[in-house]
């Protein structure tokens, strides 16, 4: 490994690693200004960014706003004939699916997670399952606690969703601290170790490093409790969607019917999250197979993905975080 | 160095496009809109009235009590409707007027309601101009700039001109709805320019008086 650099020059490189995180932030503020702004009318859910108007994104969008239009006229034709069921879980799961391009479902958090760790696709498919299951398990525990057993105005049920934000913000925040950490300290050493044997051949460019792993640090037996803590951060906070489809359902006299809909949302918010995942795992992988074998700054451009994707985590989840504290002001 | 800037570069951009793909609307709202005029022949304000979807509505009427079970009467709605205008006003109420090209300001909401029938629940609130104006040309929008609530006007009857000079017409320009899916250009720069999108899916009241 390259020698420890000095404490100045250590400092240098966080400043410049710094200002690099700083203008990541600044192009996803001037995206994300929007993210988290509270329901207008004061009771309800929180707000989401603007939509794209055209192109494919648009078409997604479209999509999706004319599947949950079809929510609330399925769940009335379930009161009528259980039997169509079958066309509300349905539309659930394609809901979910077109949904997932929304806010709240980790889909970014997620990608840049796997990205800045250096995970596996496999990995990719269980934290994106695991969490849309978290989340659909949440929304559920919500609504039948919040209003079945407590009987809560949909206030109390904002707050308490409030309550759960925070938490699941500021477990993304320190998810992503700690891997902007130990990432940059890995792309300093790097850059470090660039300087000091760039005229020769780096002696660390084994073939474990110019893989990219670093099996004792990221495959051990903590990868998992690791990916764990991710999970609970994206899955915790529950879908706008599906309260308000549990509330309708639960308000029709068929719950049942909310919660199997509830599921299938998840399901098709994690087949979205989990194909997102996937590409942004093998983008790392084929960045990973380019540097393969080349100097010293193909590796380090690894490390400087690894930290950027560290450093977008910290921004997603101060953003929502700073947008709670923005919407505050919106409910009294 | 290049290469790292390159693949940098290339990071942030895909995230950024993965992100830029967060947006839905969780509330609609079908509206009718008043414009009140005053004997001078000058703008003091407009009424809105807003009917909201049944999701939303069964959502915002949970755990309410009401004197018989699936029935509000608008005296039981009044505090929930209290609430409403206060929290609108943090969003300007999403109301964008112009006179003459310039921005007016509206007061604090007053005369609001909140009606439930048919399972949907509708709002009405008069927004009084802070100053009533004389205007050749005035617009008035209604939009969430965040798209989570999704405006739009019905076919019939979306807007009326209450007591405006008889020369006095209005008209509605409807959003492009063509837009939709039917670009081939989601990454051009007029895209980025209009980060703004809730307005792409406004309506305007264009009203014009000689």
């Amino acid at each position: 490994m390259p020698v420890r650099m000095s404490r100045q020059g250590a400092a240098f490189y966080f400043i410049a690693l710094a200002a690099a995180a700083g203008s990541i932030l600044l192009l996803h503020g001037a995206l994300d200004l929007v993210l988290a702004q509270g329901n207008p009318f004061g009771v309800g859910p929180r707000a989401a960014p603007p939509p794209p108007a055209e192109g494919v994104m648009g078409w997604i969008f479209a999509k999706q706003a004319e599947f949950y239009r079809m929510l609330s006229g399925s769940i009335r034709a379930v009161k009528t004939d259980p039997a169509a069921v079958a066309g509300l879980f349905g539309v659930s799961f394609l809901y979910g699916v077109f949904h997932a391009a929304g806010p709240g479902h980790g889909k970014a958090v997620i990608s840049s997670y796997l990205v800045a760790n250096n995970e596996t696709w496999r990995r990719g498919l269980v934290l994106s399952f695991a969490s849309a299951l978290l989340q659909a398990l949440v929304a559920i525990a919500l609504v039948g606690v919040a209003a079945l057993i407590f009987s809560a105005t949909a206030r109390m049920m904002g707050d308490a969703v409030r309550i759960i934000e925070i938490v699941s913000y500021a477990l993304i925040i320190a998810i992503g601290a700690r891997l902007l950490w130990v990432k940059g300290r890995a792309f300093v050493n790097e850059l470090r170790g660039g300087e000091d044997h760039h005229a020769h051949h780096h002696h660390h460019h084994d073939a474990s490093c110019n893989h990219g792993l670093e099996p004792a640090q990221l495959a051990g037996p903590g990868g998992w409790r690791r990916g764990l803590s991710a999970i609970v951060a994206v899955g915790l906070r529950p879908c706008s969607g599906a309260i308000l489809v549990l509330i309708f359902a639960l308000a029709q006299g068929i719950f049942w019917a909310g919660i199997g809909a509830t599921f299938l949302m998840g399901l098709g918010t994690a087949v979205t999250v989990a194909v997102i995942a996937t590409v942004a795992v093998g983008a790392r992988g084929f960045a990973g197979r380019i540097v393969r074998g080349r100097s010293g700054w193909g590796m380090l451009a690894l490390r400087g993905i690894e930290v950027a994707a560290a450093a977008l985590i910290v921004a997603f989840g101060a953003l929502l975080l700073a947008g709670y504290m923005v919407s505050e002001r919106m409910f009294v | 160095m290049k290469n790292f800037f390159r693949l940098l570069a290339a990071a942030v951009v895909s995230l950024a496009c993965v992100n830029l793909a967060q947006a839905h609307p969780h509330v609609w709202v079908k509206m009718s809109t008043q414009l009140i005029y005053a004997p001078d022949g000058s703008v003091t304000g407009v009424r809105h009235a807003w009917e909201f979807d049944d999701m939303y509505s069964t959502f915002a009427l949970e755990g309410l009590q009401s004197a018989k079970k699936g029935v509000f009467t608008r005296e039981e709605l009044a505090p929930l409707a209290q609430v409403n205008v206060e929290s609108l006003k943090e969003s300007d109420f999403f109301t964008y007027a112009k006179a003459n090209g310039k921005d007016l300001a509206f007061g604090d909401a007053k005369d609001y309601s909140l009606d439930y029938k048919s399972e949907v629940l509708t709002l009405q609130f008069t927004l009084p101009l802070k100053t009533p104006v004389k205007a050749k040309d005035l617009s008035v929008e209604v939009y969430d700039p965040s798209y989570f609530v999704d405006f739009s006007f019905p076919d019939k009857d979306a807007v009326a001109l209450v007591g405006a000079p008889t020369q006095c017409k209005v008209a509605l320009e409807k959003p492009k709805d063509a837009s939709l899916g039917q670009s081939s250009k989601p990454m051009s720069e007029s895209y980025f320019a209009n980060l703004n999108m809730g307005a792409n899916f406004a309506s305007k009241i264009a009203v014009t008086c000689p």
